[in-house]
Formats: C-alpha cells, sequence, structure tokens
C-alpha cells in the first residue's frame, strides 16, 4: 500500500521532470531509475552475512569471495541501466478497443547496440506487461495492452518500461509520457434484434451467425479480424486457402440503428446495444447508418465506417477534445 | 497469485532452463567441497534429489506430495542431529544446509526457490572457505562461483539463453567485478579481533599431540604435510641446531608419556647468550597448541604467547588456522635457576612396578658413574654400543615397553630411544624429560624459506645437569647418526619404496619445491594478509599514525577508479552495431550526393530519394536509379549469391555524383542522412 502510494508519488515527480515524450526518443540516463528487487535486497543480506562472517574469522578467502560477489553485484547494476540506456523508441500507438476487452498499444523500439538487450518489459499501468529481448542492431514491435474499463477517451498518460537483466537483483525502469490517445468503444451487449428501420426494410432476413456453409453464396479471402465461424474450414480442409464465407444478398440489407427506441434501457446499456448492433452489421455486410441526439451518421459500409460510428458511440457525452 | 501480480512484485519471469541447470551444478559442486567435514551421506542425498529434479524438470516425474516433502525434511534434520548431536558449528552447519537444500528441491518451482537455493550454494561455498584454503582449492572455488554467477543471469527474467552464453557473461561479469575485489581485499579495513570464536571442530589433524606412544612418530613420518614453515632475517641455523621445539612430556605410565598440565605458567629464567636467530615461522593448525620455536625461544613481546617453565611457548588460543609468530631463538642459551624440588620430583617419578630389568641396569650404571654427567655418558654409550637399530617399523612393544625395547627387540626409532634414555637417567636419579617437536628442515630456494614436515617429527630427551642447567641429549643421534643430518628423502629412501626414490629425482624435486613456495606465497600473502598487514601498507603509503584514514582514502580512490574503469569497458564492450557493407556502401553515396546538395531527408527512402533525384535532375537517371534499384534489390529482394553483392559494392565505389551545373542546390534544412550515423 505505502509502496505503490510512494510509487505513484515519485511517478508524478519524473513526469514533471521529465515533460511529455514524443518519439523518435532515445533513452538516457537522467530517465533511468533502479532499484534493487527483493531478491536483490535479499542478496545483498547474504553478502552482509559473509562479510561479517569473513571479518569475524579473519578469513582472507572468505572475505575475497564477498568482495568479488560484492564487484559481481555492481557490475550487474551498471548492466542493468545500460540495458536500457540509448534504446530507441521509433514510434508508438494505441489502437481503439471495446470496453471490457483489452486494448492494443504497439511501440516500436530499436537496439543500435552490438549486444542483445533483454528481459525488457513493458506495461501501462498494472496489466502484466510485455516480456520480450531485442537483439542487437535489430528493431522489434511490442504489443502491451491498456485496461479498457470504460467507453469514451482514454489517455495513455503513463508506460513503464523497465528491465531486470542481467541477473534479476536489479529493475531498471523508465516512464514514458507519450501522448497516446485511445476510444474505448461501448462494451458490445444486448439481446434485441436488429431494428429494420421500416424505410429501408429489405426483403429478406439472413442468419446472424452460424457456420451453415449452404447459405454462403460466395467466398472470399481470409483478413485477420474476421469471425471464425464464416471460415469455409472444408476448403481449407482440401488444402485450399483459407477463405471466409459470404451470405447471399447480405449486401442488400440496410439497418438505421437508432438512439429513440431504446428508451426502456439505461444510457450505458443503450450505448452497448447500439454497438453490438453496428457490429452485426458489419458482420452480415450491411450498410448501417446511427442516429443519435446531435450527431447522425449516413449509411455506409467498411471498417472506416464502422469506426467512426463505434467512435460516435463511445463519445457520446464526452466533452468534444 | 496472478502473472501480473508477480511481475509487479518481483519483477521475475520463470527461470530458464539453462540458469536451473547451471544452478544446480553449482549447488552440487559446492556441496562436494565440504564433502570433507560433512556427513558422509548428505552429498549423495543432495545428488538423488538433483536427479529428481532434473526429471521433473524434464516431465518425467513429478513433484512428491506435500506430506512426503515435510517428512523428507524432518528425516534429514534428524539425521544430521544423529551425525553430529548439534546444529551448530561449520560441520554440522554445513551438513544442515545442503540436506535442507536437498529437500528444498523437491518443491523448487518459482525464481524465488532459485534464488534460495543460489544464495545457499554461495554459502555453502563461504564454509568451504572459511573451513579450507589450500591454493588448490582456489581453482575449484572459482568454478563454483562462475557457475552460480551463471545461473544468477539465467534468472533474469528474459528468453532461454544456452548456458555458454550463460556462462560468457557470468565470467566477463566476475572479471571486471575482480579489481574491485582485490581492492576492497586489500584497503578494506580488517578487524584485529573476532565477534566470537570459530566453533571448533573435531577433525582429525596430523601432527604431534600431548602424549607420545610408540608408534605415534612413525605414523607422522608417512606423512608429507607441512607442520611450520620458518623465514630467516638472518643467517640459517645448520642442520644439527634445527631442532624444533614442541609439547615437553613428564608424565610416564611405562607406555605412554604424558604432558604435565597445571605446570605453572611463570617466566623460565634462562641465559640467553650466544647468536641469535631471528625468523618468522608460520606454523600450520595443531592440537598441541604449542608454538613450534626453534629451541630455546625468548618470550620478546608475544601477547598471544604463554611462556612455561619448561620452555614451550604456549598459544593462548587454539591454532586451529594458520598462524605466524615473529620469534628470536639463542641456540647457546642456558639455565639459571635452580631445579626446584617439585620439578625435581616430576622428572624423576616412574611407576615402580614397571622396567624392572632398566632399572636395575640404571642402578647398575649408577654405581660406575660419578657424577650425572657421567651417568648420561654410560647411558649414551650403552645405546651406541648394544647392537640397536633405528628403523620406522620396529616390533610391537609390550607391557613393559622399555624393557623390551632394552633387552627383547632392539629396534626403534626417535621416541623409543627417547623414552628409553629418560627411564634409564630418571632410574638413576638424574632428573629428565622427553621432547617433542621437529628435527631439520628442508630449505626451499624459491621461496626462501626452511619448511619443516610432519615427516620430521622428532623426539629427544633433556636432562637437569647441576651446573649446566637442562641440557638436550638425543639419544637418536648416537644409534642412528645419519637421521640428524640427512635430508628428508636421502633418510625415507633407505628403507622405503619406489615412490621415496621418485621423490630424490631433481626435477621433480624442483618442481614440488616450486608448488610449495607457490603455496606459501599464497598462505603468507594472500591467506595471511590480515589488519596488521594493511597498517603496513598504510604506513608505507605515507600515512603515519592515520592508518584508518588512510586505508579510507586508499578504498575511495580504489573505489572510484574501478568504477571509471568498469564503465569505460563496459561501455566499449556494448558499442553501438556497425552497420553492414550495404548499408556502408550506401553510406558514402549519401555522404556525396549530400556534398553534392543532394541530401536525402528523413523521410526518404533509399529508391523513393533517388527518384525524386533523377526527377528533379535527369542527369542522374541513368546512373543513380540502377544503383538504388539494385540496393534496394539487395536489402529486400530474396537472399542474393555473394557475387551479386559483391558487384553491386564495387560499382557503389565508382560511383560519382553526375555533374550538372545549371542547378542551383537545395539544401534541406532537415537533411539527416541515416545510413552515417
Amino acid at each position: 500500500m505505502l509502496r505503490a502510494r510512494l510509487l505513484e508519488r515519485a511517478a508524478a515527480w519524473a513526469r514533471k521532470r521529465q515533460g511529455e515524450d514524443l518519439p523518435p526518443l532515445i533513452l538516457q540516463a537522467r530517465r533511468l531509475y533502479i532499484l534493487p528487487t527483493r531478491a536483490g535486497v535479499a542478496f545483498s543480506v547474504l553478502l552482509f552475512v559473509m562479510l561479517v562472517a569473513g571479518l569475524n574469522y579473519t578469513n582472507s578467502l572468505a572475505l575475497l569471495l564477498t568482495f568479488t560477489l560484492v564487484g559481481f553485484m555492481l557490475v550487474g547494476m551498471y548492466e542493468c541501466q545500460r540495458t536500457l540506456q540509448g534504446l530507441e523508441l521509433t514510434q508508438a500507438w494505441a489502437l481503439d478497443s471495446h470496453a471490457g476487452s483489452t486494448g492494443l498499444i504497439a511501440l516500436r523500439l530499436a537496439n543500435g547496440r552490438s549486444a542483445t538487450r533483454r528481459a525488457l518489459c513493458v506495461r501501462c499501468r498494472d496489466t502484466a506487461g510485455t516480456r520480450f529481448d531485442i537483439a542487437a542492431g535489430t528493431t522489434v514491435s511490442v504489443r502491451l495492452f491498456y485496461p479498457a474499463t470504460r467507453r469514451g477517451r482514454v489517455s495513455i498518460d503513463r508506460l513503464e518500461l523497465a528491465t531486470t537483466a542481467p541477473f534479476g537483483l536489479f529493475r531498471a525502469w523508465t516512464w514514458l509520457h507519450l501522448p497516446l490517445t485511445a476510444i474505448v468503444y461501448p462494451r458490445p451487449a444486448g439481446q434485441r434484434a436488429l431494428p429494420r428501420s421500416a424505410a429501408l426494410a429489405s426483403v429478406q432476413q439472413t442468419p446472424i451467425t452460424g457456420s451453415d456453409e449452404a447459405e454462403w453464396a460466395s467466398l472470399r479471402a481470409f483478413n485477420p479480424g474476421d469471425n471464425p465461424h464464416r471460415i469455409a474450414w472444408k476448403v481449407y480442409a482440401r488444402g485450399g486457402a483459407l477463405m471466409v464465407g459470404q451470405y447471399a444478398g447480405s449486401g442488400g440489407d440496410e439497418y438505421l440503428l437508432s438512439f429513440t427506441g431504446l428508451e426502456d434501457l439505461e444510457l450505458e446499456a443503450r450505448l452497448s446495444q447500439l454497438a453490438a448492433w453496428a457490429l452485426e452489421c458489419a458482420e452480415r455486410g450491411a450498410a448501417c447508418g446511427l442516429q443519435l441526439p446531435g450527431c447522425q451518421l449516413p449509411l455506409g459500409r467498411g471498417a472506416a465506417h464502422q469506426a467512426s460510428l463505434q467512435r460516435a458511440l463511445a463519445l457520446y457525452g464526452e466533452a468534444p477534445l | 497469485m496472478k502473472p501480473g501480480a508477480d511481475t509487479a512484485l518481483n519483477g521475475a519471469a520463470p527461470p530458464t532452463r539453462s540458469g536451473m541447470r547451471l544452478a544446480l551444478g553449482g549447488l552440487l559442486l559446492a556441496a562436494a567441497l565440504n564433502a570433507h567435514h560433512t556427513a558422509w551421506w548428505c552429498l549423495p542425498v543432495l545428488a538423488a534429489a538433483s536427479i529428481w529434479h532434473l526429471r521433473v524438470n524434464l516431465r518425467l516425474t513429478r513433484l512428491p506430495p506435500r506430506p512426503l516433502r515435510v517428512a523428507i525434511a524432518l528425516l534429514l534434520t534428524t539425521g544430521v542431529l544423529l551425525s553430529f548431536r548439534t546444529l551448530n558449528g561449520l560441520e554440522a552447519g554445513a551438513t544442515l544446509l545442503t540436506a535442507m537444500i536437498a529437500a528444498k528441491l523437491f518443491e523448487t518451482r518459482a525464481t524465488r526457490d532459485w534464488y534460495v537455493i543460489l544464495g545457499a550454494a554461495l554459502f555453502l561455498l563461504l564454509a568451504a572457505c572459511l573451513d579450507r584454503q589450500q591454493l588448490w582449492r582456489l581453482p575449484c572455488y572459482a568454478l563454483t562461483l562462475w557457475l552460480c554467477a551463471g545461473a544468477l543471469r539465467g534468472l533474469d527474467g528474459g528468453s532461454n539463453q544456452a548456458p555458454a552464453l550463460l556462462l560468457r557473461g557470468a565470467g566477463r561479469q566476475l572479471l571486471l567485478a575482480l579489481p574491485l575485489a582485490l581492492v576492497l581485499f586489500i584497503f578494506f579495513p580488517r578487524l584485529s579481533g573476532a565477534f566470537w570464536a570459530l566453533p571448533t571442530g573435531e577433525a582429525a589433524i596430523t601432527g604431534l599431540s600431548d602424549e607420545m606412544s610408540p608408534g605415534d612418530i612413525s605414523r607422522l613420518v608417512e606423512s608429507d604435510e607441512p607442520a611450520l614453515r620458518a623465514r630467516f632475517s638472518g643467517p640459517l641455523p645448520p642442520p644439527a641446531l634445527r631442532y624444533w621445539r614442541g609439547p615437553v612430556l613428564h608424565d610416564f605410565d611405562g607406555r605412554t608419556w604424558r604432558r604435565q598440565h597445571g605446570q605453572p605458567a611463570r617466566m623460565p629464567e634462562l641465559n640467553y647468550r650466544g647468536p641469535a636467530y631471528r625468523y618468522t615461522v608460520t606454523i600450520e593448525p595443531n592440537t598441541h597448541g604449542t608454538v613450534l620455536a626453534l629451541e630455546l625461544a625468548s618470550p620478546g613481546d608475544l601477547p598471544s604467547v604463554i611462556f612455561t617453565g619448561d620452555y614451550q611457548l604456549l598459544a593462548a588460543r587454539p591454532i586451529n588456522q594458520v598462524q605466524s609468530y615473529e620469534l628470536s631463538s639463542y641456540p647457546q642459551a642456558t639455565s639459571r635457576a635452580e631445579l626446584s624440588t617439585l620439578a625435581r620430583r616430576i622428572d624423576l617419578a616412574l611407576p615402580h612396578d614397571r622396567n624392572p630389568r632398566t632399572q636395575s641396569l640404571a642402578t647398575a650404571l649408577r654405581a660406575s658413574a660419578r657424577g650425572d654427567a657421567a651417568m648420561v655418558d654410560l647411558a649414551m654409550a650403552y645405546l651406541r654400543d648394544g647392537g640397536f637399530e633405528y628403523t620406522l617399523t620396529p616390533q610391537r612393544l609390550g607391557r613393559d615397553s622399555v624393557d623390551d625395547l632394552l633387552f627383547a627387540t632392539h629396534q626403534g626409532f626417535c621416541a623409543h630411544y627417547a623414552s628409553a634414555f629418560v627411564t634409564l637417567m630418571r632410574a638413576g636419579g638424574v632428573p629428565a624429560r622427553v621432547v617433542t617437536g621437529y628435527l631439520g628442515g628442508e630449505w626451499n630456494h624459491f621461496g626462501g624459506y626452511l619448511m619443516v614436515r610432519q615427516s620430521d617429527a622428532h623426539a629427544w630427551a633433556e636432562v637437569w645437569l647441576a651446573d649446566r642447567g637442562w641440557v638436550r641429549t638425543d639419544p637418536t643421534a648416537v644409534v642412528a647418526p645419519e637421521r640428524l643430518t640427512r635430508g628428508r628423502y636421502d633418510f625415507v629412501g633407505s628403507s622405503a619404496g619406489s615412490s621415496a626414490r621418485l621423490l630424490r629425482a631433481p626435477w621433480l624435486r624442483n618442481a614440488l619445491q616450486g608448488w610449495e613456495a607457490l603455496n606459501a606465497w599464497w598462505q603468507d600473502e594472500v591467506v595471511g594478509f590480515n589488519f596488521r598487514r594493511q597498517l603496513d601498507l598504510a604506513r608505507w603509503l605515507g600515512f603515519a599514525d592515520r592508518d584508518w584514514q588512510a586505508l579510507a582514502v586508499a578504498m575511495g580512490a580504489g573505489l572510484i577508479g574501478w568504477m571509471l574503469w568498469m564503465s569505460w569497458t563496459l561501455r566499449r564492450a556494448l558499442r553501438r552495431a556497425r552497420p553492414d557493407a550495404l548499408a556502408r556502401a550506401w553510406g558514402r553515396i549519401d555522404a556525396r550526393l549530400r556534398r553534392a546538395g543532394l541530401a536525402r531527408a528523413a523521410h526518404e527512402a533509399v529508391l523513393a530519394h533517388a527518384e525524386r533525384v533523377a526527377r528533379e535532375q535527369p542527369a542522374h537517371r541513368a546512373t543513380l536509379l540502377p544503383l538504388a534499384r539494385r540496393y534496394a534489390q539487395l536489402r529486400y529482394g530474396a537472399p542474393g549469391r555473394a557475387e551479386e553483392l559483391n558487384e553491386f559494392l564495387r560499382s557503389a565505389r565508382r560511383y560519382r555524383v553526375a555533374v550538372q551545373c545549371t542547378t542551383i542546390p537545395i539544401v534541406e534544412s532537415n537533411g539527416i542522412v541515416s545510413g552515417d550515423e
């Protein structure tokens, strides 16, 4: 508890001291912090006991052993700090996500040095973090998660990049204050059936999910993010490419998703239902539009349209940036 | 525990497989280095536990259930208690630690457990260092330390590394640490005393003891181990004077000679006359607690030594570590005082029901002798002319040991003859006592010291003559005069087998002496480095009277110097990755273009840049553009053949910027060329 409070104060102090970071950014020594880990503290106690034993028994060999270990520890401390120093952060971006899931942050980190930087861990707040090594002279993309708990705009004010190399007795870290902002969409939830807008009603109703391959009209190539239920496994099993089934006539459907008509639900539940419907439309390949108080989105299709739709839902009621 | 919580608290990922294996190796080696003083069963138990753990690791078997683990721990603790009857002391402690770690291996999973195991391995290594400091063990200790350090590096939370890689990193880390270790070793202020005493073990130490029975010394003669080393500041004493005085034995029960306990510890009265020998004697651990000194030592100002009435130097504390003393001895010193009644009674006492024939022989000799000195001469003559044989393997003696020697076996060595002679003297009314110690010493010309071994152990006699005081009389000198003058190898060689003959080979002797000199240096300069030597060093550095300050200043300077050196070395080792040949070649082209005012912008790729240049200045279309395309092909295309790369490098070297006089160069504000950094 005390530890967490102290850390929070230290982080606030570091924020004031370092200011905002903009990639590309090379980690300099002045923004690196280092402390022994629990194992490091225990190891220090062990060294102290060894020192006392050596002094007490005026035993030169025991003292030599102890002093060698002291040097070993100090060299390791320096190595630990050097693992972060000079590391280059070239890019950073945060992806939007739905509340209740985990949002993705991606960083590109370049190691311009002739040695591997090991045991790095980057994390946002209290998430588990991502562990990785960067081989000598290479650049890696690292993904980590930010907790997407609540709908709206989240600014990822602080990331922690740490290492415990070379032996886990010390932990060096830096706080990155990147101007990362992500939109957390409402949690897609709600059991209600998709309301067909009377004016735009289409002729037939098609199943929403299911892998009834007989009903697929055509196949298209798989894209990451496609519903796994719609993968044509039979085609794949015959040695073909990974294909996704498309429903007949799905291109013709049009839905207008409206805030009104859901008055019996509270605000967040309404937005969740709308988000779920929007996803459903995308799944079916149907065009959809959105009507929110103070916000109208025309009918449209595609990933970009879907994103603007979800964004509108996410930012509903929030002050514009 | 959630993985996230684990990360937040320890920053530790699961230990890598290489780290575990190195840790097991280091642990086993550390335990093996303690094998000489731990219980015999604990090393096999630890090895079995390690094998079990490796099998668990390879998923061949599972960890035992919790009740079984508790039972194992209890069983092992009981085993230690049964073996040592205590959990205190270095032996019991090391055994307990080994046993507990064996039990711990049955429940080891997390990184924290491995830190515990490595800590235990290092502690076992410390125990071994505390107990044994011989030079030959140093490589073993270093290897153990190296394995443990490598194992530690396997716990850093990164991906698995090959053990060789871990060891390489650990080796570099240890080598970088070594100068600091030496600085601290030399300048870190030692304590002159101990907070608490070293628990004494009951390990068998070869050497003289508090008593002497026939057979004891012959066992010692077989031992090559060193007893003491003496470094003389001046001339060496001649071989005939190299009597190293040890325990003096007064009490005789007919078979065994014992020390007189409760001897009044008073300063003896001696006339120190004649030449003096000054020397530093370095004594191996012994059980009798006597500082072995050349006869006869002056007490000088040694606070840790008690000088007894029978000229023994008793150490105030048990000599369970190698100790050094600075002494001066006067071989011609004589006793000044009269023999007290009590002392006379002690040194005339004999068990009256033992050795009757010796007693009657003494009576006969006494009758024909005029005075004590003549009695001594008659007894020596009897031993010289009685057909006695000097052998290290005599026949066994019975209850009346002296009678058996003088009238039955006629065989024996120094202890037998000293015992017989003192018995004869006492029976004849001359106060006499047995002195044990060492005779001789081998000059080590590599180290410049006299080495006295356990095989030089000797026993002789002292008799009290009214006008001369205590006089050393060595009956062995008349039975086997060569024992006094000949070297050890020659002497042993006459009665031993081929190994002794081998020892007489000059090259082997030289090699052995060199090795011993190295050991002596190690013992004197490293193991024997102490607070006094630190103060000498401080004075040598020019800090008279301010020893502590001197040490602190020197230590601080060493620490800072080491920090600078270490960081510089590491920085050099972690230099920037060198760009490959392709990037270097393009870097040169970029530099030429930059000088021509055609710098590549930070956002531009090589090909995009070349296309822009060709668009703006068509003169480059024929030269730059094909080169840039080939570069992109080599960089991003399928791996090509080596000739293609070489061909590209050749044409890149030949490339010159096409001259176009009409354009004015446009220097871009952010013209950073990334390939040239």
